[in-house]
């Protein structure tokens, strides 16, 4: 019995479920999706709206309260009252240096009266954050006492404002400026000289421990062999071209061993060379600590000529001095908490906002000025004001040096997995692995590139290896040969484990590629031992670290790129495994039918078809680990830090400094900050700016991508 | 169509058949049958000089064997076409020439092509080498993503040749005889991959020709165009033929007898007659092969 029925022509009508119907799906379907995009709308416009808010200028109000007080300030939030508890009021008042908390919690019901005077004025101030208060007085104050009144009352004192914040800013910046880089120049100097005199005086002291270069006739012996294999490699290749085609696998071997060979003999001349380490003797070190001591006497008077002048510039800065009152006890904003008798000085204010007398377009002006402050200094006070500049410059060049890290890594990986290696059971486990490698969290990267990256390899990098760690040189000679030895006997046996063309392989040949592999890993071992337990590596950085101040074996951002590069592999690897995949295997047909190799093919047939694709692994990439925070609290983003990763003196881009970066910056100001409630709208700011940041890398990204994508259509070589 | 109406359709055509006097495909039975056949080579073939030679060739899949025992001579400067039914093995010989077959997991020869008489399958031979002297033509046109001069050029580049002005007149003088030179001479710059196919097939036959190969493999190069450009490349493949040896596979008994100086059947990877194209298809000495042109079998 069909369950399909006869119409009553007699034909069969196939029926149509009621389940068949499309029309809940699509709603569905489409809620779900409606769903996501308000959620993230929903985020995008929260962080937009408190971000774009917190520079706003807020009316500043006069309060007074029933017990007769009164104070200034800003009301930043408000309770509605409940049963057991009254309505109440944030404000923000400022003025800690008077010992004030800078937020005070009001009920409503303590309020007599509210009102928005016109005079009174919100200073933003170097330190000490805000101060409320009704501006008196811009004065001289000379050395002796004497007072010279610029301006008198607040109306004046607030029209003269800009023209005298203007001189006294002048002049603290150009003593700033003196401070930072000069005196931090010769600073740097000094510590040069310092250094110099430490290297001399280590290598003199290590003069009769350290490894020493060949002796002269050895190493003639070595450039002598060398150039024996350079002729046997071009006789071997001479030979080999004779044969019109197809090489024979003697000679193929011949020749990679003699080129193995040259290039370890190369390396040994290079470590043994006799212009290796010049010897440090005692007038040797006697001229340099002599000299160095010159040069440090001529630097430290410099020294003292500058300081002398930053003394006079400070004192003429000291002299502009600006009386505000605050409304509670009466009293002026202080030059500092221990002289509170003596008005703060001119240069200390950062903007003064008289925020109840500003028009729409000068609240605008002010919104503009503190969003340029914001991206363009450095931060004050904790973190808790200023900007965020060596913030937004740590965070790019992380995520520029990780990008720059893990494209090439992932890419020569998956072109390997998918060009070159059987596809089979090993395979298979190791793309297993790499997706769970996603899967690890990323606290996990943190802790092992501090263990690895920055203890292991760079105490490597800075110190080399211990005298204890170290094997004998005569030893390490023999590794050194038993590699080279052990690198043409795995050429041979793997040249030895590939059947004659269309012959199946027997146990032979089978037997042949596990000793090549085993051979190789030998080799990998082999190439380990030499490179950490040679005697001939003290390391770069010697000096310093024995000082106490490594240069990479400390935390760093070289070592962060490196450790979010590690984060980001699988992300990379994968896309770009895909994007391999997906080039037809016509292509590569065609290329090989045209006496390509594989490597040519790979290079101008398969990476270019896939280049959009890897391009794209390479952006998610980027996105991936421009969002990471976790990892850089162990390896290198450090709450302060002013000076950048990068400068115009060499070698321009320090890698070893630690730097600030955007994500570890919310955290710091939103969960570590003394006063958070000054913070919060900082954290709005910040976490709107890291959004636009990581959207403003992927525009970049995907623009470059395009014009790649465009270009590669015209020519794909 | 389901399978059961294929099946009766099929038994319907062997049923018509047999109404017919009985024939006996005497070579063809044999093969079936797994005997070992001896193919019937015309004479003409053995007057002529072989630039491929192959002898006693045979070829697995893994445990699958594809071709059994196939000896035959190439000759050159003409042009032979391979035909037969499908998995007959004709593509299968044809890429084992340039040893394509390679590139398969698990694939096993036994016997030997010569080139020009040095052997392919020797231990020694360079692979890459071989390829390089000899031009092939894919079933699907298959232009690399680059720019339509990059595509010609492509074996030069491969050769490390540099010099502009080389690669230019290369270019030129394959695209004029692959006779596409009139359609792209204005934008050769721009993407291989906008051409229509009949257009991407000759540019690949201008891409097999650049480096001046001794032989030009084609499989089945119009199997994927319509008639219009079939008809341009059938007259591109006599007009090239006149330089090169070519060697076609192909399913079109008409093209075969259009394009071809010799004509070789090939049925379940094995020889069956080999001669002059117009022998076979005119004045064939078995019937299978009389059966097989005119569409009676296969």
């Amino acid at each position: 019995m069909s369950i399909n029925k006869r119409n009553h022509h007699g034909v069969t009508v196939r029926r149509t479920l009621p389940s068949a119907g499309g029309e809940p799906m699509i709603w569905l379907t489409g809620g779900a999706l409606v769903l996501c995009i308000l959620m993230i709308i929903g985020l995008v416009s929260l962080v937009v709206y408190n971000g774009s808010r917190a520079f706003w200028p807020q009316p500043i109000s006069r309060v007074e309260l029933l017990d007769g007080s009164t104070f200034l300030g800003i009301r930043v939030d408000h309770e509605q009252g409940t049963e057991e508890s009254t309505a109440r009021s944030l404000y923000q008042v400022g003025n800690r240096d008077i010992g004030q908390e800078s937020f005070r919690w009001v009920d409503d019901s303590e309020v007599e009266s509210t009102s928005e005077p016109d005079d009174v004025v919100m200073l933003e101030r170097q330190s000490w954050g805000a101060w409320f208060g009704v501006p008196e007085r811009i004065m001289l104050r000379e050395e002796e006492g004497a007072e010279v009144v610029l301006a008198d009352g607040a109306e004046e004192a607030m029209a003269a404002f800009d023209e005298y914040h203007e001189q006294a800013i002048e002049k603290y910046e150009s003593a700033e400026h003196l401070r930072e880089k000069t005196l931090g120049e010769i600073n740097r100097r000094i510590e040069r000289q310092r250094v110099r005199v430490r290297g001399a005086e280590y290598a003199f002291e290590q003069k009769d421990k350290g490894s020493k270069p060949f002796p002269i006739a050895a190493w003639l012996g070595v450039v002598g062999m060398l150039g024996v294999c350079v002729g046997m490699y071009l006789m071997l290749s001479k030979r080999a071209s004779a044969y019109e085609i197809g090489v024979p696998a003697g000679l193929r071997v011949g020749r990679f061993g003699v080129l193995l060979i040259g290039v370890s003999l190369l390396i040994a001349a290079l470590i043994g060379s006799p212009w290796r380490g010049v010897s440090m003797d005692a007038d040797r070190l006697g001229g340099i600590r002599a000299d160095a001591a010159n040069q440090e006497r001529m630097l430290l008077v410099d020294y003292e000529r500058v300081l002398e002048e930053i003394h006079s510039i400070e004192a003429e800065d000291a002299k502009y001095r600006f009386v505000v009152i605050e409304q509670t006890g009466g009293r002026f904003a202080p030059v500092s908490q221990t002289q509170s008798d003596e008005p703060m000085r001119m240069s200390q204010v950062v903007r003064m906002v008289p925020a109840n007398r500003l028009g729409f377009g000068d609240k605008l002006g002010v919104y503009f000025s503190r969003w340029w402050e914001y991206l363009s200094t450095g931060p004050r006070e904790a973190n808790t004001e200023g900007g965020v500049y060596p913030v937004i410059v740590g965070t790019v060049l992380l995520t520029l040096m990780l990008t720059i890290f893990v494209t090439p890594l992932g890419v020569i990986a998956a072109l390997y997995l998918r060009e070159y290696a059987k596809q089979g059971l090993v395979t298979s486990l190791i793309r297993i692995a790499v997706n769970n490698l996603a899967g690890v969290p990323s606290i996990v990267y943190g802790v092992f590139g501090l263990g690895f990256f920055c203890y292991t390899l760079g105490q490597y990098v800075d110190t080399g290896v211990s005298k204890e760690s170290s094997i004998e040189p005569s030893q390490w000679w023999m590794v050194y040969a038993s590699t080279t030895a052990a690198g043409i006997l795995g050429y041979a046996t793997g040249v030895l484990a590939k059947p004659n063309p269309g012959k199946a392989p027997v146990a032979f040949h089978r037997w042949m590629k596990r000793c090549s592999l085993l051979v190789w890993g030998g080799v990998v071992v082999l190439v380990a031992v030499l490179i950490f337990r040679t005697p001939y590596f003290e390391g770069f950085f010697a000096v310093r670290a024995m000082d106490g101040s490594p240069t990479f074996g400390a935390r760093g951002l070289l070592w962060a790129s490196l450790t979010l590069a590690l984060l980001t592999l699988p992300v990379v690897i994968v896309a770009t495994e895909e994007a391999i995949a997906a080039v037809p295997n016509s292509m590569r047909e065609g290329s090989y039918g045209c006496g390509a190799s594989k490597w040519q093919t790979m290079r101008r047939v398969v990476i270019p078809g896939a280049m959009p694709g890897i391009l794209t692994g390479a952006i998610l990439a980027m996105a991936r680990g421009a969002g990471e925070v976790a990892p850089l609290m162990l390896v290198g983003a450090v709450k302060l830090n002013e000076d950048l990763p990068i400068s115009s003196s060499a070698p321009y881009l320090h890698a070893d400094r630690s730097f600030m970066h955007l994500g570890f910056h919310i955290y710091d100001l939103g969960f570590q900050s003394p006063d958070s409630q000054a913070a919060r709208p900082l954290v709005w700011t910040t976490i709107l700016l890291f959004l636009s940041l990581i959207l403003a890398l992927n525009m970049i990204a995907i623009v470059v991508r395009a014009r790649i994508r465009a270009r590669m259509i015209e020519s794909a070589i | 169509m389901n399978r059961e109406d294929s099946q009766s359709m099929l038994n319907a055509v062997a049923t018509a058949r047999s109404r017919q006097p009985a024939v006996r495909y005497e070579m063809i039975e044999a093969i079936r049958n797994g005997e070992k056949t001896k193919p019937v080579v015309h004479n003409e073939i053995h007057q002529q000089e072989a630039v491929i030679d192959i002898d006693q060739f045979a070829l697995w899949y893994s445990a699958a064997q594809a071709i059994h025992d196939v000896s035959m001579k190439i000759p050159r400067g003409a042009v032979t076409a391979l035909i037969g039914p499908s998995g007959c093995g004709k593509s299968t010989l044809l890429r084992s020439i340039n040893r394509m077959n390679d590139l398969v997991d698990g694939v096993r020869v036994e016997g030997e092509i010569h080139l020009n008489g040095s052997p392919i399958y020797a231990p020694s031979v360079d692979v890459i080498g071989l390829r390089k002297r000899l031009g092939m033509v894919f079933q699907k046109p298959n232009p690399f993503p680059m720019s339509i001069f990059e595509n010609v050029v492509y074996p030069l580049r491969i050769d490390g040749e540099r010099r502009k002005s080389v690669l230019a007149e290369a270019c030129e003088k394959s695209l004029r005889s692959a006779a596409i030179w009139d359609e792209v001479k204005d934008r050769l710059k721009e993407s291989a991959l906008g051409l229509s196919g009949g257009q991407q097939q000759r540019l690949c036959i201008a891409r097999a020709v650049v480096a001046d190969p001794e032989v030009l493999l084609l499989d089945e190069p119009c199997s994927a165009l319509d008639p219009v450009a079939t008809i341009k490349i059938e007259e591109l493949i006599t007009e090239i033929s006149s330089r090169y040896t070519v060697l076609i596979v192909t399913h079109n008994m008409q093209q075969a007898a259009r394009v071809s100086d010799y004509t070789a059947l090939m049925y379940l990877g094995r020889l069956v007659e080999y001669g002059t194209t117009g022998m076979i298809f005119q004045n064939p000495k078995l019937l299978e092969t009389e059966h097989y042109v005119s569409g009676r079998f296969g």
